[in-house]
């Protein structure tokens, strides 16, 4: 019955259950904003650090790479360099001077044919396109190319001598004569009037500069002093100058390692050339954006999952409240003993609903007065009496449908606020005087006092908004004086307010 | 109460199971295992940088295969070779000369049987008359890459010039040097081994004797070692030739030499840059007293050949690399005719269709397979020593340290105590 009466009477939102699902609401956004918080707060640490450990590490790889490509490098000229040295253990090889104009001519060819076995048995085993001696008149002895050669042609000797850069040891590395990168020579000086010379293809660079595979996206560059290539696993870029973007990041180190957004470069001197490792970033980052979205994920499913159990608690701590809180609710606006909205809930729906409508709404307010209640109370007794009560919150509700406001405002009193539509104030004004008609009909049917029992009938005093008042309390006095001019009328019948009053129907 | 209890643990449920593939398992990462093996070849600049490229190419097809390249000029080469063949650590690929067969695979023992590689290596892209020069005792030691002979190349622009013609006869050349001489030309030129081969062609033709028989012995005697020697002498004297210590490729390009005696598959090592300065070189006839004995003396071999070592221990992946230096597209595109015109039936039908099948040394090899008269080269003719020794005993002969029938007589002193006479 109350829940009914729940159904029927609770039109409109209850303040306390708003102001509960408005606790639940914050909650449940706060604990999400919460959890968000701190799992953003905690991913973003985690990718911070993932981050800086990341790029520490590939840093130090990277770092570490080159200095072993460096170390593998002065390993491999060095020994270079010791088979070079290797021709000074013939004395003919660095005695011998084939621009002596004083040489015996048959002597000499004996003597270059003797130096020229030894410097073939000396470099047998090694890749070298030359490994000979160059005398002042451009006389060759040894193993010395056709590419060679041509190359300098009768300019050999000059050339190669200009080749030597280290005063010390009177020899030097060299390669780019002519943009030729192709070979790489070293030249030693024998003497006055002779070089030594050896060389060899850049691509030999290959196995010194062998990377392994995990670090194939690694560039590895040998550069001259001009940052001018020698070696690239790109045979192609031999020869052009080192790009600039790696370059600009390494001007003026001769050792050290930088990472910015868009490269990781590695340098590291290796005589008067650079070893250079180089990575885009990006290729870097591909490994970190794995990363993110790892923990990107991670932290959003957590964060649901978060959301998701407080969003289940909070709805598992909010139930019996709510449940509590709605129980009381009803208890405060209902009359109990009717089933209707009591006195203060019903005047401050129909005060609500009359403030908030239109003029071209139609509203009626009906007030119904049980007659001679007392006299029910005092001849069949209080419990009778709630009877009629009771029957008359029934009446109620069959009589006016559930868009009407019903409620008890005094101990025989009811009122209905009528919010029923109608195409025309003639329409409305008919429907009442019918739901008036229906309503005394009903209680002469069911008090009509053959069974022993007094007969109860009820007056009705109606009143119609916005004509007979505008707020609840000018409709309801303009109400109660229909209901008077009702009750002067004799009882068991209903008076509209104003001109209606002569209109009256007696019953 | 229990919702909760039932809530709380779906969700530690849910929770364990997304975190719970965080465990501490071993990182394990598979690395391409690769079988190295070794190729090893002789060759000038050009030859080197397109072999290095192939084997590039090579790697790429096979990543699973990483090829050591061992590589030298070919005067180096030999002795290289020799050693690595004795010591046992030859590469497993190799380019030999047709003279080591004998040498090293005497009973067809030495090299690797390449038909037990016939499943990967396509050998029906050779007759079995061209594989018969890769044979020891019936067994397939090496394969032949293009045929090659010594050949006569004159730089046309240069006798045109001075109004001579292109030297055909021996005659030829004495009367061209004594024009050309005056202007500091050279009218051919050779490094030792073409010069011997030369001289040898002279010898045989004015002899009518070959200097190895075909049982491999010296046929040469004192006399005809002796017209050797003289010939070479009066070469240098006229001037037709310079002393071959004192031959200088450069001259090529400066126009000293006006002609050069090299195999065929030398002719753009040698002239390239020439051609490409757009001088006229031509592959002449072979040059002999008179026309119809072109040829006479004069000796064709494989250029060279490949073998696969006996020793290797990676026969599948020698094969795949084998194979792709015999018969691929890939390869050949990238060596040309460098080689001489190659021999597999496949590589020709490409290099045809490529248009590649022209140039100096085109010519020089059709020069090469026309000639009627000329024979398949003994291989001992070619052994460093003989001619080596040639040139130190004209030397005598040209510094008058002794006379040509006293050097003749040394030089055959020399060669009876190695080779076999008859």
């Amino acid at each position: 019955m109350a829940d009914k009466a729940r159904q029927r009477q609770g039109k409109r939102p209850r303040q306390g259950l708003r102001n509960i699902s408005k606790v639940q609401l914050f909650m449940i956004l706060g604990f999400a904003a919460i959890v968000i918080a701190a799992v953003t707060i905690v991913s973003r640490l985690a990718l911070a650090k993932t981050d800086e450990v990341l790029k520490n590490k590939v840093v130090s790889l990277t770092s570490s790479l080159n200095v072993q490509m460096k170390l593998n490098m002065d390993s491999y000229l060095s020994r270079m360099e010791t088979i070079a040295t290797l021709a000074f253990g013939d004395k003919d090889a660095y005695t011998y001077d084939a621009a002596d104009p004083d040489n015996d001519e048959f002597e000499a060819i004996n003597t270059e044919k003797n130096i020229t076995e030894k410097l073939y048995s000396l470099c047998i085993m090694e890749n070298f396109v030359d490994y000979g001696i160059v005398y002042r008149n451009n006389r060759t002895v040894g193993k010395i190319s056709n590419a060679t050669a041509t190359q300098f042609g009768d300019r050999i000797f000059t050339e190669l001598s200009s080749m030597i850069s280290r005063p010390r040891t009177n020899d030097g590395w060299s390669t780019g004569y002519g943009n030729d990168f192709k070979r790489i020579y070293y030249v030693k000086k024998v003497h006055e009037n002779a070089v030594l010379v050896i060389s060899l293809y850049a691509s030999e660079l290959d196995s010194v500069f062998d990377n392994p595979e995990t670090l194939s996206d690694m560039d590895i560059r040998l550069v001259n002093g001009d940052m001018n290539m020698i070696y690239s696993k790109r045979s192609d870029e031999v020869g052009k100058p080192l790009p600039e973007e790696i370059s600009s990041r390494i001007r003026g180190n001769s050792s050290a390692s930088v990472l910015d957004n868009e490269y990781l470069v590695s340098v590291n001197s290796c005589g008067d050339w650079y070893v250079i490792c180089s990575i885009p970033t990006q290729i870097i980052l591909n490994e970190k954006n794995e990363i993110t979205t790892f923990i990107a994920v991670t932290a959003i499913a957590a964060a649901a999952l978060a959301v998701l159990m407080g969003l289940l608690l909070s709805w598992q701590l909010i139930r019996p409240i709510r449940r509590t809180v709605t129980t009381l609710d009803d208890k405060a606006r209902i009359d109990l003993l009717t089933g209707v909205l009591n006195k203060l809930t019903f005047e401050e729906y129909a005060a609500g609903c009359l403030a908030n409508s239109l003029d071209t709404e139609q509203h009626a307010l009906l007030i119904i007065d049980i007659d001679n209640f007392k006299s029910v109370n005092d001849t069949l007794g209080h419990a009778y009496g709630d009877k009629v009560l009771k029957s008359t919150g029934a009446i109620l509700r069959e009589v006016f449908s559930e868009d009407d406001y019903i409620g008890r405002i005094g101990g025989d009193e009811f009122c209905v606020l009528v919010n029923t539509r109608a195409d025309s104030d003639g329409e409305f004004r008919e429907y009442l005087h019918d739901r008036c008609e229906a309503l005394c009909g009903a209680y002469r049917s069911r008090f009509a006092g053959s069974d022993g029992s007094i007969r109860v009938s009820a007056s009705i005093g109606a009143a119609l908004w916005p004509a007979d008042g505008r707020s609840f309390e000018e409709l309801y006095s303009a109400c109660d004086k229909a209901l008077y001019s009702s009750k002067k009328a004799g009882r068991d019948t209903f008076r509209f307010y104003g001109a209606d009053a002569e209109s009256e129907v007696r019953q | 109460m229990m919702g909760i209890k039932r809530t709380v643990l779906a969700l530690a449920a849910a929770a364990a199971v997304m975190f719970g593939g965080c465990g501490d398992d071993a990182v394990i990462h598979d690395q391409t295992e690769q079988t190295t093996i070794t190729l090893s070849w002789w060759g000038n600049d050009s030859r080197n940088e397109y072999t290095i490229e192939a084997v590039h190419r090579f790697e790429q097809l096979h990543p699973e295969i990483k090829v050591k390249c061992s590589y030298s000029e070919w005067s180096g080469y030999e002795a290289r070779s020799r050693v690595q063949m004795i010591s046992g650590t030859e590469a497993d690929v190799m380019q030999i000369n047709v003279g080591w067969l004998s040498q090293y695979s005497p009973d067809g023992k030495g090299y690797y049987d390449l038909e037990r590689l016939a499943d990967t290596v396509d050998l029906s892209n050779f007759t079995s008359e061209m594989l018969d020069y890769g044979r020891r005792s019936g067994v397939l030691n090496a394969i032949p890459i293009a045929m090659n002979a010594e050949t006569v190349y004159i730089n046309k622009d240069i006798y045109d010039r001075y109004g001579l013609p292109v030297p055909k006869t021996w005659d030829d050349l004495f009367e061209a040097a004594k024009t050309l001489s005056g202007h500091g030309i050279y009218p051919l030129s050779g490094a030792n081994k073409s010069l011997w081969l030369y001289c040898i062609a002279y010898t045989e033709q004015q002899t009518g004797k070959q200097i190895f028989d075909k049982d491999s012995r010296l046929a040469f005697d004192e006399a005809d070692l002796k017209v050797m020697i003289d010939f070479y002498c009066r070469l240098v004297n006229e001037k037709v030739i310079p002393k071959t210590e004192d031959f200088q490729r450069y001259n090529l390009e400066n126009g000293t030499y006006a002609g050069l005696i090299a195999w065929v598959s030398d002719a753009l090592n040698y002239y390239k840059s020439v051609i490409d300065q757009g001088v006229q070189v031509i592959a002449a006839d072979y040059t002999a007293d008179d026309a119809s004995q072109a040829g006479l003396g004069w000796y064709a071999k494989p250029a060279t050949l490949y073998a696969v070592s006996k020793n290797t221990e990676h026969p599948k992946e020698a094969a795949e690399l084998l194979d792709f230096m015999l018969n691929s597209d890939e390869w050949a595109e990238l060596q040309g005719v460098e080689k001489g015109i190659p021999i597999s039936s496949s590589v020709r039908r490409y290099l045809d269709s490529a248009g590649k099948l022209s140039g100096l040394q085109y010519e020089a090899s059709q020069v090469m397979e026309t000639n009627r008269l000329i024979k398949p080269m003994d291989p001992l003719v070619e052994n460093a020593d003989l001619y080596e020794s040639f040139i130190e005993a004209c030397d005598l002969v040209l510094f008058d340290k002794a006379a040509s029938e006293e050097a003749a007589a040394q030089l055959y002193e020399s060669y009876s105590k190695i080779y076999e006479t008859v």
